[in-house]
């Protein structure tokens, strides 16, 4: 007897609505078909109301969590069709702030798995202990989230010295932590019993499939843009790249908490060669014709954003791919053979944000046809359409 | 002097009756709600009433003046049923335990077992109501009510009839009587002590076993198409069985309303329950949910065989 | 039973969530919260309409006649219009709990003072 169940797009696992139709017989499921589009703003056509500069502030607010990691990818785009420099203090400032902000994602998902898994204890901790880099966060930059700290052509505010000394207390707490919760996901039977062998995803599937992030890197391949494709001060800081091999939702905790104290090592480098200098350049308003893409390691896998510029002070065109599009189909497969109580934690297990996965495209099912419309069309085919009503 | 009948239905009605059982259940809820906050670095109820005692009394009767939707496609009668079986059920056998004194307000030989039909009824009732509101999530919320049943009820009926065999009664009050001259059973029978212990936390539906209302999975399991009376009234009835489990645990293994240097009886009664249900909060706060597979492998493969070890210790 | 022993140690430490309203927390130096203008160093150049991502500042008049209207519902304390501002006008004050009650509240006009020698203040 096979039922389908609506999972989304209200629902009390979800943190974002998406909505899956699974079908299901006797706890188990056969077949999941993803649906998107409930939260569709149309940001990639409002960035091309704004001046560049504006549009940064209007790029942050793609998604509260990963925010800064979006502004760095779009300021980069944007200072490469300009062909400028940024200095080197704006570089290793960026990296630090993008550390923190991977600590600060990899906190929040923690909690968001344990409370999917009914393990509120967890939960509760490890967003007190969030509370501490929001604090640090704060301090460098004055908002707890959304940070406002980019600009095109470096950042807006210096570290200070009583702020490296808060930062080094911190860290030094949150290290702590980390390993604290890498030990109790480890050890605790009940964590174990519902995340070992839960949501495998093979090597040969994640490859496939175009797996990013903490998700593919749980299968046991090397893929970050950080080490391939190196930005900011990356190619200047020596790191890990965490793997494992488990293939399922227990390595991707290890993964992501492994990835905690790398950061802080991360950190505790940057801060100590931080090079003196400006933090940033005056650039023209007007951006000369010209497009890029840049790649940026989003705490949720790899983050890509396009830009077409014409000279005037507003873009073309700006196109987003977020991580957690490119996690969907490996997530459909994931979740095809396990049971009903496996489907909210293998879906937390990729760091699902919808937010900045929604884009619009055209699909005609009966000639099987794709294809993107820009301003124009678009506006054509609605005249056209409302003329004939 | 006042003629036995009408004292006898002030004790139904007031103490320890009606009107004590429903304050038992409010404190026991909040006792709950505290401990598992301040297991969590957090404060819980705080601001209606001094701590926040009275926020159990107030969340019930927000319930009861909140709209009741009935879906069409449910099964009418039944579902509105429903939620008064449960609450009377699970009241039920609060009668028959021995609180204030060392025999119960009703008992008699073979209550014991009464207990047990009971709370198996408890779970029949909340089945049926799974199965009348017609909805997908609830559908599968009740399978799970029926199949976890069906994983403890067996450990915890054999865990119950060891202090049963050792006292040689089969009445609860009889039970507590034949612990006042030795040790408590907690001691001589640990480990069915243990096991009483966890198959009252899944009759409870609490984490680690709260797989029929997994709030992250199927919204809310079988409970979910009830609303504003019902509701308010499913819930008093998991306050109620709250306060069984306790009293069960406290009557069979941990001596009831005995002890030495206390002025009345049933103050122990309350120490001894307020340390139970510390017990099940600390649990609640420490695990993580099961599977419902996981939960019937691990009842069958551990519980059951160690269950039966201890009723042979006993005979022996 | 790995978090045991942080479940027990926890049983004699104070919550860490603060009762607001009566303990609040304490906001860093140099938080961005919501800005205020000196409306008499105005020069009334135009630069932070032109600047502002959300259009939250309106500028009326010209010159040192120039008065501002803030709408501190569209504002989203970026701080853009202070770091262009050629006279320092507008400056950030640490003011972050801007919960009203009425929408007429969250529009503050900044005139100036032509005639009376009062100073000016805020007026909603």
């Amino acid at each position: 007897m096979a039922i389908r169940i609506p999972f989304g797009p209200q629902h009390p696992a979800l943190k974002e609505p998406i909505n899956f139709m699974c079908e299901v017989s006797d706890e188990k499921v056969l077949s999941v078909r993803p649906r998107l589009g409930y939260i569709h703003r149309g940001i990639e056509r409002l960035a091309e109301e704004r001046t560049y500069n504006q549009d940064l502030y209007l790029i942050e607010r793609i998604c509260g969590i990963c925010s800064f990691a979006h502004v760095t990818c779009f300021s980069q785009a944007v200072e490469e069709v300009l062909n400028i420099e940024i200095p080197p203090r704006a570089k290793y400032i960026r990296t630090i702030l993008a550390e923190m902000e991977r600590i600060q994602n990899h906190f929040l998902w923690l909690g968001d798995v344990g409370h999917e898994m009914g393990f509120n204890t967890l939960f509760m901790y490890s967003w007190r202990d969030r509370e501490v880099v929001l604090r640090l966060l704060e301090t460098i930059s004055g908002k707890r989230v959304n940070y406002a700290m980019n600009t095109i052509g470096g950042v807006r505010r210096d570290i200070t010295p009583t702020v490296i000394e808060s930062l080094e207390r911190g860290l030094d707490r949150l290290e702590e932590r980390a390993k604290y919760y890498k030990e109790v996901c480890a050890k605790d039977p009940t964590v174990l019993g519902r995340t070992v062998g839960v949501g495998v995803l093979s090597p040969i599937d994640a490859l496939d499939l175009c797996a990013v992030g903490p998700t593919i890197r749980a299968s046991g391949i090397s893929r970050d843009v950080r080490a391939d494709d190196p930005y900011a001060a990356y190619n200047e800081i020596p790191f890990r790249v965490i793997t494992y091999d488990g293939c399922d939702v227990a390595s991707r905790i290890m993964v992501r908490l492994d990835e905690i104290l790398e950061s802080v090592s991360i950190i505790r480098y940057a801060l100590d060669n931080l090079p003196n200098g400006d933090v940033r350049v005056r650039v023209p308003r007007r951006v000369p014709e010209g497009e890029a893409v840049s790649l940026v390691e989003a705490p949720r896998g790899e983050n890509l954003h396009y830009v077409r510029a014409d000279g005037t002070e507003k873009p073309v065109r700006v196109k987003v791919r977020a991580p957690t599009l490119a996690n969907i189909p490996p997530l459909c497969k994931m979740l095809v053979g396990g049971s009903i109580a496996d489907i909210p934690v293998v879906v937390a297990g990729i760091d699902p944000c919808i937010a900045c996965a929604e884009r619009v495209a055209f699909v005609d099912t009966a000639t099987e046809k794709r294809w993107v419309w820009n301003k124009e069309e678009l506006r054509g085919y609605a005249k056209k359409w409302y003329q004939k009503k | 002097m006042v003629p036995e009948e009408i004292v006898t239905l002030l004790q139904i009605f007031l103490f320890p009756g009606f009107l004590f059982l429903f304050f038992l259940a409010f404190f026991s809820e909040w006792v709950d709600r505290k401990l598992v906050a301040k297991f969590q670095n957090r404060y819980g109820p705080l601001y209606t009433g001094p701590k926040g005692i009275l926020q159990p009394v107030a969340d019930f009767f927000k319930l009861l003046a909140k709209e009741d939707i009935i879906p069409t496609a449910t099964d009418k009668t039944v579902f509105s049923i429903v939620p008064i079986l449960v609450l009377a059920l699970s009241m039920a056998p609060l009668f028959l335990i021995p609180m204030i004194d060392f025999s119960a307000l009703v008992w008699f030989e073979g209550d014991l077992i009464v207990i047990m039909s009971i709370t198996t009824l408890v779970i029949i009732a909340m089945f049926m109501g799974a199965w009348a509101s017609t909805d997908r999530f609830s559908t599968i919320g009740g399978m799970r009510v029926g199949l976890q049943m069906l994983g403890y009820e067996i450990p915890m009926t054999i865990a119950m009839i060891g202090p049963a065999i050792s006292s040689k009664s089969l009445s609860v009050s009889g039970i507590v009587q034949s612990q006042a001259g030795g040790l408590w059973y907690a001691i001589t029978q640990p480990l069915g002590f243990a096991i009483a212990m966890i198959c009252l936390l899944a009759h409870l539906q609490k984490v680690p076993f709260d797989v029929p209302e997994a709030e992250s999975e199927i919204v809310a399991g079988w409970m979910v198409e009830f609303s504003g009376k019902k509701l308010a009234l499913l819930r008093l009835a998991k306050n109620f069985e709250l306060v069984l489990a306790g009293s069960l645990l406290v009557s069979l293994y941990l001596g009831g309303p005995l002890g030495f240097w206390l002025p009345h009886p049933s103050f122990y009664f309350f120490l001894k329950l307020i340390v139970c249900i510390f017990i099940f909060s600390n649990l609640r706060a420490l695990f993580a949910r099961f599977r419902i597979d996981q939960v019937l492998m691990g009842a069958w493969k551990y519980l059951t065989p160690l269950a039966l070890l201890q009723i042979i210790l006993v005979v022996i | 039973m790995a978090m045991e022993k942080e479940l027990m140690k926890n049983l004699t430490k104070k919550p860490i969530t603060l009762r607001y309203p009566s303990e609040k927390a304490t906001p860093v130096e140099g938080i961005r919260a919501k800005v205020a203008w000196d409306i008499e160093k105005c020069i009334g150049c135009g630069l932070c309409p032109q600047v502002c991502p959300s259009k939250a500042i309106e500028l009326t008049g010209k010159g040192s006649e120039a008065e501002i209207t803030y709408y501190l519902d569209r504002c989203l304390f970026c701080g853009e219009c202070v770091d262009i501002c050629p006279t320092k006008t507008i400056k950030t004050t640490s003011e972050f709990e801007l919960a009203f009650t009425s929408r007429k509240e969250t529009t503050i006009y900044y005139k100036r003072s032509t005639i009376s020698p009062d100073s000016t203040e805020e007026s909603h």
